[in-house]
C-alpha cells in the first residue's frame, strides 16, 4: 500500500540531482538510500535533492534522510534541499534537519553558487 | 445541552492505513474552518499517532485494530487514538539530531516530538484495552 516512491537522478554541472515524489517513509524508503549510493559511488559531492510538492514526508521517512545526512557528513558531501512545501519546511526545522542541509525555495536558488 | 459532535474511525493495522485516518482529520478540522496550515500539523500529528499505534501499540498484528474518534466541540478538535496493544507507554527518550548525524545514535524517534510541537494538547494514558493518545488542537491558537 505504502510503496509509492518515484525517484529519478540526474546532473547539472557537477551537482547530482535527485527528484523525489511520493511517500518518503520507513517503508518506501529505500530508494532514496539507493539513489544516495548511486551518486556518491559516481564521485557526487554536491547533492541537491528536490521535492514534489505534493511529497508525503512521515518521521520514518525523516529517520532514513537523517541516515542519509550522516552519511553525506562522513563522505564530506553537501546537501541542499527544494520543493519542499511550508509544513514540511517546518518540520524539517523542529527536527533540526535545516541545520545539516539548507533549504532552497527554488531550484534555481539552490544551484545557485552551490 | 452539548453541541458536542463525535466520529469514530477504526483502522486495520497496517502502515499506510493511518492516511485515511490522517484525511478523514483533515475533513473535520476543514469543516470546522481551520487554517490550511493548522490543518497540515493535524494530519501529521494524528499520521504520526496512528502509525505509532500500528507499528508499536498492535505490533502490525492483523488481528488488531486502532480507534479513532474526533469530538468537535466549541472551537476545540480533540482526536483521540486507542489502540490494542498491551505494553503500556515505555519510556521515551528526546530525539537528538546531532547524536543522530554523527552516528551515535539510530535515527528515529521523532514521531511523538512532531505530535508534541504540533497540537496545542497531548497526553498519553495506559489504559485496559492499550494506549491511549489524546490531542487537542483549538481554531484560536
Amino acid at each position: 500500500m505504502a510503496k509509492d516512491l518515484e525517484i529519478s537522478i540526474r546532473s547539472i554541472g557537477d551537482v547530482s540531482v535527485v527528484d523525489i515524489k511520493g511517500e518518503v517513509t520507513a517503508v518506501s524508503g529505500q530508494p532514496i538510500e539507493e539513489a544516495y549510493q548511486r551518486v556518491t559511488a559516481a564521485g557526487a559531492k554536491k547533492i541537491l535533492m528536490v521535492f514534489a510538492s505534493d511529497c508525503y514526508i512521515n518521521s520514518g521517512g525523516i529517520a532514513i534522510l537523517i541516515g542519509i545526512l550522516s552519511a553525506t557528513k562522513k563522505n564530506a558531501q553537501t546537501v541542499r534541499m527544494t520543493g519542499l512545501t511550508a509544513h514540511f519546511q517546518k518540520i524539517f526545522s523542529m527536527v533540526g534537519l535545516t541545520r545539516y542541509a539548507q533549504i532552497h525555495p527554488s531550484e534555481e536558488t539552490a544551484l545557485a553558487g552551490f | 445541552m452539548t453541541s458536542e459532535k463525535k466520529f469514530e474511525l477504526h483502522l486495520p493495522s497496517s502502515l499506510g492505513a493511518e492516511k485515511l485516518a490522517m484525511d478523514f482529520a483533515a475533513t473535520v478540522a476543514k469543516s470546522m474552518n481551520f487554517p490550511a496550515d493548522r490543518i497540515e500539523d493535524l494530519k501529521t500529528a494524528v499520521a504520526e499517532a496512528c502509525t505509532n499505534a500500528i507499528e508499536h501499540g498492535n505490533k502490525l498484528d492483523a488481528s488488531t485494530k486502532v480507534g479513532i474518534s474526533l469530538t468537535v466541540d466549541k472551537g476545540r478538535l480533540q482526536v483521540a487514538v486507542q489502540d490494542q496493544g498491551s505494553g503500556g507507554i515505555g519510556k521515551r527518550r528526546t530525539p537528538d539530531i546531532d547524536s543522530q548525524i554523527e552516528g551515535e545514535t539510530e535515527p528515529g524517534g521523532w514521531g511523538i516530538h512532531l505530535i508534541e510541537n504540533l497540537m496545542d494538547e497531548v497526553s498519553f494514558e495506559s489504559t485496559p484495552e492499550g494506549t491511549l493518545v489524546k490531542m487537542i488542537i483549538h481554531l484560536e491558537k
